[in-house]
């Protein structure tokens, strides 16, 4: 024993045994264990029942309501890119080179340090259809006042604003020091070679700027894809908004774990939410390596 | 050698004693949604009863409700369950089922006999076999805003539904924007808020929206489908609609609503002194017999508890009729401005009731109040029957239709059933 401590090769081992330990029974364990659970039926108080894969038979061709909280959650999750990843550059090429930078900062890292229920509460009174904010605002205008919280066609989009506000923060940061790790040669080069400020943006900083533009698109749509908190907020008391068109596959894997008590179909909710944002960040991965490769070149 | 003996003997004497000691010191620990000053009442009878029984000590351990039944399973998985529990009794099938709940003993089931309404019965019973004792009973009803009613004309609440309509229709004020400022009736965003006025309508129409066996729907029947148009013409004549919910009651924007007797204290915080003058409760509106749904939580006590006949004689003790006035569980449930189960509680609040809690009463009293279905897998079959009655108001599907998938899915849960 004495031997084996002191040992060097088993130094490194006992250093990261603690976390080690630590990742395999909170991290592994629980993964291998719904992967077990997905292939069962179980009710967290009866022991499980194998089932095999009727779970996952089940989600996709009897479930009326699972493909359709799929397609919301990746509306949702592309939504917030769509938005956000342009309007989050855009800002930063403006704001990046402008004096108070202080200022600016304080700015955009208000949403990232804001608690998200304060957000949802605050645009929930924003976007309240009879006497929200954003209404209020088009009726001067003499302008109509939608539904944004009611109606099923406007719903994800209402949360989709909030959350492209939420991020906005964040991925300004991101493209800011992207921004700031570009040299200016190359600006200057580019100017002595007549181009205008598009062009810069076109040809030498959108370019130089690509691998940190797919690391946002990549954590952004793992984000997208996993999230729901906000929709319990700006959506309280509905199962997912008005006729669940704000319901996306996390809140409707919790709402079959811890309400309907069915942790086998839940668990397997969970291994196709992985299977997808698996593929989705390994294409992502290869084209940020390609990125990568492209900018360096 | 005689010092050692007694040196033995005295250790074997403390052993007994403490033996006794231990067997003595017990623990009660009895889980509750309530939040500490909600429980305060109980609390008393807790020490009360522990003044009665030495050695025996309650602990009280408080859970948010939306949290309840995953503390429930939690506590289960873990070995650490409390003794006793307040639930809602939709959970009961599936506890039920999983071998969480002791059922009573039988004095307890004959104490409930004799002293609840058989539909307070009903309540806690599943598949014939009693579960606990009744504790928080909600009982719906038409509640309506008697300044808004007059506005329009008129004096008395409606007995139909086309009466009901038609008040609604003369109430209901829409905004420049087009949206409704005032409803004259309103739905809630919740499951319940949704499902229970529905299913306090089919009552009302003589038709349960269950078979009793618990095991096939109701949902296609014609009263169903013409309960569920009904509503449906609200949202799409434009008397009511999603901007307009239940919660708006309080800010006198809604005419009508069907609700349950425990949203008192928030009209009463709402309204001040000109509450009784501006909140009215009447039957549900119906073409039918009459009727309506009440559901009630229950005392119960867990399968795994080693303190079953201290637990099953503390929510005695608890639930008993007391000199002159209520009992524990009673004068805990007046003071949240619910209602305790029991003829005596239900007598004794009648005496000194408002004609708002009155008006609830009499639905139970008079036999007119039916028990929520306890199906299985209740939360989810809610659930589901929501999002269904959702797409026929939003006018996405026709209420038969809607109806009819939401029966095609329901009647597969059912089957699941043990």
């Amino acid at each position: 024993m004495r031997g084996l401590l002191s040992s060097k090769a088993a130094v490194p081992w006992l250093f990261l045994g603690p976390v080690v330990v630590f990742a395999a029974v909170f991290f592994v364990l629980p993964v291998v264990f719904a992967a077990y659970v997905s292939l069962t039926t179980w009710d967290s108080l009866t022991p499980p029942r194998w089932v095999g894969l009727a779970n996952y038979q089940y989600l996709f061709a009897t479930d009326p309501i699972f493909l359709r909280t799929l397609w919301q959650t990746v509306y949702f999750a592309l939504g917030t890119l769509a938005l956000g990843v342009p309007l989050a550059l855009g800002l930063a090429t403006v704001f990046g080179r402008s004096r108070h930078q202080g200022a600016w900062r304080v700015l955009y890292t208000l949403p990232m340090v804001t608690n998200i229920v304060a957000i949802g509460f605050i645009f929930w009174f924003v976007f309240r259809q009879t006497d929200g904010l954003l209404n209020r605002l088009l009726g001067l205008f003499g302008l109509p006042g939608p539904g944004w919280l009611t109606d099923p066609s406007l719903a994800m989009l209402s949360a989709i604003l909030v959350f492209v506000w939420m991020e906005l923060g964040r991925n300004m940061l991101l493209f800011a020091a992207g921004l700031a790790s570009i040299d200016e040669s190359y600006y200057e080069a580019a100017r002595l070679d007549g181009a205008g400020r598009w062009q810069l943006f076109r040809f030498v900083t959108l370019p130089l700027l690509k691998p940190t533009v797919l690391f946002v698109i990549v954590t952004g749509f793992i984000s997208g894809m996993s999230y729901f908190t906000l929709m319990l907020v700006l959506f309280p008391g509905t199962q997912g908004g008005p006729g669940r068109a704000a319901l996306t596959t996390g809140q409707y894997m919790y709402q079959m774990a811890f309400e309907d008590l069915r942790m086998g179909r839940a668990s397997a909710v969970s291994y196709v939410l992985f299977a997808l944002v698996l593929v989705a960040t390994l294409v992502q991965l290869r084209l940020l390596r390609r990125g990568g490769v492209e900018a360096r070149g | 050698m005689a010092r050692g003996i007694a040196g033995l003997g005295g250790a074997c004497l403390a052993l007994m004693g403490g033996a006794g000691a231990a067997q003595e010191a017990r623990t009660i620990q009895v889980a509750t949604h309530y939040t500490p000053e909600q429980a305060a009442p109980l609390e008393a009878c807790f020490d009360a009863f522990e003044a009665a029984n030495p050695g025996v000590t309650v602990e009280h351990q408080q859970t948010a409700y939306g949290d309840f039944l995953q503390t429930i399973l939690t506590s289960r998985v873990g070995g650490t369950s409390p003794d006793i529990y307040n639930v809602y009794s939709v959970w009961v099938p599936q506890l039920a089922s999983a071998g969480v709940l002791e059922p009573p003993p039988a004095d307890i089931a004959e104490f409930v006999a004799a002293n609840y309404a058989p539909a307070t019965q009903g309540a806690v019973t599943i598949g014939g076999q009693l579960w606990g004792i009744p504790t928080e009973l909600s009982v719906y009803a038409l509640v309506y805003n008697k300044a808004l009613l007059a506005e329009a004309g008129y004096t008395e609440p409606p007995k139909t539904w086309a009466e009901l309509r038609e008040i609604a229709q003369k109430i209901t004020r829409v905004n420049d924007q087009g949206n409704i400022d005032v409803g004259g009736y309103a739905y809630g965003t919740t499951v319940a808020e949704g499902v229970h006025p529905f299913y306090a309508q089919m009552f009302a129409a003589g038709v349960p929206p269950f078979a009793e066996d618990g095991r096939s729907t109701n949902l296609t029947s014609p009263e169903a489908v013409r309960i569920l148009s009904d509503q449906a013409a609200l949202f799409a004549d434009g008397i009511t609609g999603n901007e307009i919910v239940v919660d708006n009651f309080v800010s006198n924007a809604v005419g009508m609503q069907i609700a349950a007797n425990w949203n008192k204290f928030g009209y009463q915080e709402a309204y001040g002194e000109a509450f009784a003058d501006t909140v009215g409760v009447a039957p549900i509106p119906t073409d039918g017999p009459g009727g309506t749904m009440l559901y009630s939580f229950l005392w119960t006590v867990d399968a795994a508890s080693d303190v079953k006949d201290d637990a099953w004689a503390l929510l005695r003790f608890l639930s008993e009729p007391r000199e002159g006035g209520l009992s524990c569980t009673g004068e805990a449930m007046a003071a949240m401005g619910a209602f305790a189960g029991s003829d005596a509680d239900l007598a004794a609040m009648t005496a000194t009731a408002d004609d708002f809690d009155r008006a609830f009463i009499a639905e139970v009293t008079e036999g007119r109040a039916v028990t929520q279905p306890n199906v299985w897998q209740a939360s989810e079959v809610d659930r589901i029957l929501r999002g269904y009655i959702d797409q026929a108001w939003s006018g996405g599907m026709a209420p038969a239709d809607a109806l009819a998938a939401a029966d095609a899915e329901i009647q597969a849960i059912l089957s699941e059933q043990p």
